[in-house]
């Protein structure tokens, strides 16, 4: 109980605490900025709950006793943070078949063409905002009109290429 | 204090036992799709949870009920979430923009200008892979040289995330379109 009851509490705050953050200001690389906020407020939680627990013995509070439940908590809100911070990716960048969906579904009983889809969805939508993303995540650098990966963008791409390789997938996009 | 840590070891190997039946399942049998083997790689993780869980209950460190019921719950969460990371670790390698030019750039062994990337993958390319992916998935129809959209989980993914887009960025517009989504739902 305790560990449900801590993780998921904590995993909410954690929650507010980045809506509130981000109506004041939207930070330039969000992801980033969820990491250090999310794992922020476990620390502090956790602090906190080793000074409840200390002060307060009373049986019936549902706060962590032993050294596992509190790495239980810590799994718990790290496994829901990332899978936060995935669907996060899809809110901060359009993904492309989400952006398909949406045309053809303003266009309701009407339907869309195909010619009229492609030529909203051109290079300067899908493509180039990407590219510009591996400049800010420090993947890719620009060196005159040529882009080449930093060493974090070569560990990245190689993690990708061996996982497709042992699918035996083709390109993929 | 063992039978916590040990705790703490199921949601890690049902993940391991995901991951080792989707690989397998679908090295095996790659024609009946990436997708289908994702959902039996996940649910066999899922089947390995509840199992170790009434194993651990029943045969070696017997608790009160309560107490393996919320420790199954918790188990089982951390595992849908990991589980759902893998799902989406899988999908960045299949259709992520970023992923494929950062592929693009490693394979040229070199440097490549906006205009050579854009030469081996460009918007074109992507309209008409994600399009065969929803006619393939029944999430949108073709008729008569158009395209319509159908009752779908697609539909209700970009409903979530529209709405999550209001909440966190205050995009506009959001009622609008959730009034005139519901309508065609």
């Amino acid at each position: 109980m305790n560990i449900i009851f801590c993780g998921v509490i904590l995993f909410f705050i954690a929650f507010l605490c980045q809506i509130i953050i981000w109506k004041i200001h939207i930070p330039e690389r969000q992801t980033k900025a969820l990491v250090v906020l999310f794992f922020c407020i476990l620390t502090i939680g956790l602090l906190s709950l080793v000074i409840i627990s200390h002060f307060y013995t009373i049986t019936n509070w549902p706060v962590p006793r032993t050294s596992s439940d509190y790495l239980h908590i810590t799994l718990l809100f790290t496994s829901l943070t990332l899978a936060y911070m995935i669907t996060y990716s899809a809110i901060e960048v359009d993904s492309p078949s989400l952006l398909i969906i949406l045309k053809i579904s303003d266009k309701g009983t009407q339907g869309l063409d195909r010619k009229e889809l492609e030529e909203t969805m051109n290079d300067a939508l899908l493509i180039m905002p990407r590219i510009t993303d591996l400049l800010t995540d420090k993947m890719a650098y620009l060196e005159g009109d040529q882009y080449k990966l930093t060493r974090k963008g070569k560990i990245v791409a190689k993690i990708f290429i061996i996982y497709r390789k042992i699918l035996n997938t083709g390109k993929g996009g | 204090m063992f039978p916590s840590y040990l705790q703490l070891m199921i949601p890690i190997m049902s993940l391991a036992v995901n991951v080792v039946i989707q690989i397998l399942r679908f090295r095996i049998t790659p024609g009946r799709g990436l997708l289908k083997s994702v959902v039996e790689g996940f649910i066999g993780g899922l089947l390995y949870v509840l199992m170790i869980e009434i194993y651990i209950q029943r045969y070696l460190f017997p608790s009160p009920f309560p107490e393996f019921i919320f420790m199954t719950i918790a188990n089982t969460i951390i595992y849908a979430a990991c589980g759902y990371c893998y799902f989406h670790f899988i999908n960045l390698g299949e259709t992520a923009r970023r992923i494929r030019v950062l592929r693009e750039l490693y394979e040229c062994d070199g440097a490549l200008s906006m205009q050579e990337i854009l030469q081996r993958y460009h918007a074109k390319e992507i309209v008409e892979k994600r399009l065969g992916r929803l006619l393939r998935n029944n999430q949108v129809m073709y008729r008569d040289g158009r395209y319509y959209t159908k009752k779908s989980v697609m539909m209700v993914i970009a409903h979530i995330i529209v709405v999550l887009k209001w909440i966190l960025l205050g995009r506009k517009n959001v009622f609008c379109f959730i009034v005139i989504t519901i309508f065609q739902l």
